[in-house]
């Protein structure tokens, strides 16, 4: 920083784009911050629709599947709120990891080991049938933590690479899980690669209105813990201190290295809890595909929501949605679902291209 | 015994061609200070790329392997816009090309899935493919693998031997006193994120083209992520990178050959061993800090000229 008085010689320390030139910011109204990423969303949402108009969607489909028949249909939403139910978890999941700057990308991996867990419980009948599901829930939450642990154990201790590491569990997970579903848990009347259905007393009971279960309240009740927890708990404080600048943290006397293992064992568990409900809601038993896209909806979650738990419900329930119409997409126009992925990333994109507008100014050089 | 092992062997460049294209074009990326986590997503692109080309050409492997480098840079293009030009979060935006290419390829790909491909096929050098035990595994192999060899050399050459690859380096290792000499750190990021992508495509095409022969849906299966990796078993230099393919492509290539072999191993606790074994290699790099040291200063870290940290 330059003294007042030097000022005026000073020449201003700018980086030249040709005619343009480039200045941090020091700070950003709230309302302009709003904006840029309000903007950059209408950008992704504009290239989704270019995009799907060139795979044969026109105008007044688009309006029809993205929002007639999916917001403001009895099944439409219903079907949303089903598909959001794992979401939330995954996006919480996600969400967990990122406050402390835990880039957790093998939630895929998690949410098989949250299957697993509630699917031997209900293979092996383990537990009185009134508590069965509890147990799922628990075995399952415990399959996620443990998955999680073991590379937020290195990267806390040896500091390897999460990002890598957590990707490379989930493909280890894949393998069991289809270890297990080709082999001793495959249903036997079958040739798919899937479990024996679960009893009734396993599956989550339905609410009373169109299919949607038990999994959507999960969900709901684990955003309001997540809450509590970021917002009010001293583990959330501490957890807020490594986010934002983890050396400072440990100087000021934060167990940084517990903060981040719990953090990522905790971000396991809501992806178990995902698997289970994904398990237990749904398909009702363990499949090969259950988990497919689950991890970078989590991640698109968590982004989009800014990391918060009440945003993630917001944004789950909005990417549900997504993958609702996907659905009726892929069934009127033939289009896959990798769609859904595919704009996914796009709006991602658009979103982190916004944060150059935030992070700086752009202004005409002057000679 | 002996022919299990000239079999494994000779499967094993099919397997490390792959991952050394990739793990070049990575190398190139990471020396210039950007972190490509998108690799799985180029790789992909690549090989629908090559898959298109060579079905809609009539079956020239080159133009497939061309089309491949092409789309392995126009995706890069886009990540180096992001990531240079807008300083966007290398993390974040990597993680996205990967799903992105593979949402992308899936949604363009239905059309040319699970169609025969011929690609390459082994070339034989004379006499030299007749000799025992050598000649079939290191004189009988496709035009790309011999192919390869001068590209690991000009990839050092370049990075070590040149000016340009001095600026490349000093970009990776220290924006600012690279800028303080007057390199521009936007263009030489930039053209390594677009060099190295194309190479990641290229390791995509010959996937496709040589190893797979056929396009499905996200069939590279973590080749991407396993490529990352070897850069830091590299240290970042190409040589090791080779060596660190040829071990990586054996253990892949030792996966078919047990199953042809009829060898009772559970199958799916096969199929982990590449990535338990990656796994090692990054707990490795981790434990020993000469490897880590060897990271280039500013990897990962977008550059902004006025703001000091």
């Amino acid at each position: 920083m330059t003294s007042p008085a030097a000022a005026p010689s000073v020449e201003p320390r700018v980086r030249r784009f040709g005619r343009l030139n480039l200045e941090v910011r020091q700070s950003i109204p709230r309302w302009q911050h709003a904006l840029y990423v309000i903007l950059s969303i209408v950008a992704g949402i504009a290239i989704s629709a270019a995009i799907l108009l060139v795979a044969g969607v026109n105008l007044g489909g688009m309006y029809e599947e993205f929002i007639l028949l999916t917001f403001f249909d009895r099944l439409g939403l219903s079907s949303v709120l089903i598909e959001s139910s794992p979401l939330i978890l995954v996006g919480l999941s996600a969400a967990m990891a990122f406050r402390v700057n835990y880039w957790n990308i093998g939630i895929e991996g998690q949410f098989f080991w949250g299957a697993i867990g509630a699917t031997f419980i209900s293979i092996y009948d383990i537990g009185p049938p009134g508590l069965r599901l509890y147990i799922m829930f628990a075995l399952a939450c415990a399959g996620g933590f443990g998955w999680a642990l073991v590379p937020a154990f290195l990267k806390v201790r040896l500091n390897v690479n999460e990002v890598i590491s957590t990707l490379l569990f989930s493909y280890i997970a894949f393998q069991v899980v289809l270890n297990q579903v080709y082999g001793p848990w495959q249903d036997p009347h079958e040739r798919f690669p899937h479990s024996i259905k679960f009893d009734p007393v396993e599956q989550l009971p339905k609410i009373g209105w169109e299919k949607v279960h038990l999994g959507l309240f999960v969900g709901v009740a684990l955003v309001a813990v997540m809450w509590w927890l970021v917002e009010r708990s001293r583990f959330g404080a501490y957890a807020r201190l490594v986010g934002s600048n983890a050396r400072m943290a440990l100087a000021a006397g934060v167990p940084v290295a517990l903060i981040v293992f719990l953090s990522a064992g905790l971000s396991g568990a809501l992806s178990g809890a995902a698997g289970f409900v994904m398990a237990a809601g749904q398909e009702f038993r363990l499949t090969a595909t259950m988990a497919a896209g689950y991890a970078f909806s989590g991640i698109v979650i968590a982004f989009l929501a800014r990391n918060h738990p009440l945003g993630v419900l917001v944004v789950a329930i909005l990417i549900g949605g997504l993958y609702t119409a996907g659905q009726s997409i892929k069934g009127f126009y033939g289009v896959p679902e990798a769609l859904v992925q595919l704009l996914q990333a796009v709006i991602v994109l658009c979103v982190a291209a916004s944060q150059f507008f935030v992070s700086y100014r752009l202004r005409l050089a002057r000679e | 015994m002996l022919t299990f092992i000239v079999d494994w062997l000779a499967y094993t460049p099919i397997f490390a061609t792959p991952l050394l294209l990739a793990t070049l074009g990575l190398i190139l990326n990471e020396r210039a200070g950007v972190l490509n986590l998108g690799a799985e997503g180029l790789f992909l692109c690549g090989a629908l790329a090559a898959v298109v080309a060579y079905l809609a050409t009539g079956g020239s492997p080159w133009l497939g392997m061309a089309a491949a480098l092409a789309a392995g840079a126009a995706v890069s293009v886009l990540f180096a816009f992001l990531v240079v030009t807008l300083r966007a979060d290398q993390v974040v935006t990597g993680i996205t090309i990967a799903f992105f290419g593979s949402g992308l390829t899936a949604l363009l790909g239905g059309a040319w899935m699970n169609k025969a491909v011929g690609g390459f096929t082994a070339v034989k050098l004379g006499f030299l493919s007749e000799l025992p035990v050598v000649g079939k595994i290191v004189f009988a192999q496709d035009p790309m693998v011999y192919l390869t060899i001068p590209i690991v050399y000009l990839v050092w050459r370049f990075l070590f031997r040149t000016m340009p690859g001095l600026r490349l380096r000093a970009v990776g290792e220290n924006p600012q006193a690279a800028d303080a000499a007057g390199v521009s750190v936007d263009f030489y990021r930039s053209l390594a994120v677009i060099a190295g992508g194309a190479l990641c495509g290229a390791a995509g095409g010959y996937v496709a083209l040589a190893g797979a022969k056929i396009w499905f849906e996200d069939m590279t299966q973590g080749r991407g992520w396993i490529a990352i990796v070897l850069v830091i078993f590299a240290r970042w230099m190409p040589g090791r990178a080779a060596f660190g393919a040829l071990l990586f492509g054996s253990i892949e290539a030792l996966i078919p050959r047990i199953f042809a072999a009829g060898i009772p191993v559970p199958q799916y606790f096969l199929q982990m061993t590449p990535f338990v074994a990656t796994l090692i290699v990054l707990i490795y790099a981790a434990l020993y800090s000469r490897a880590r040291g060897a990271a280039p200063g500013a990897l990962g870290l977008p550059y902004v000229r006025e703001d000091r940290r």
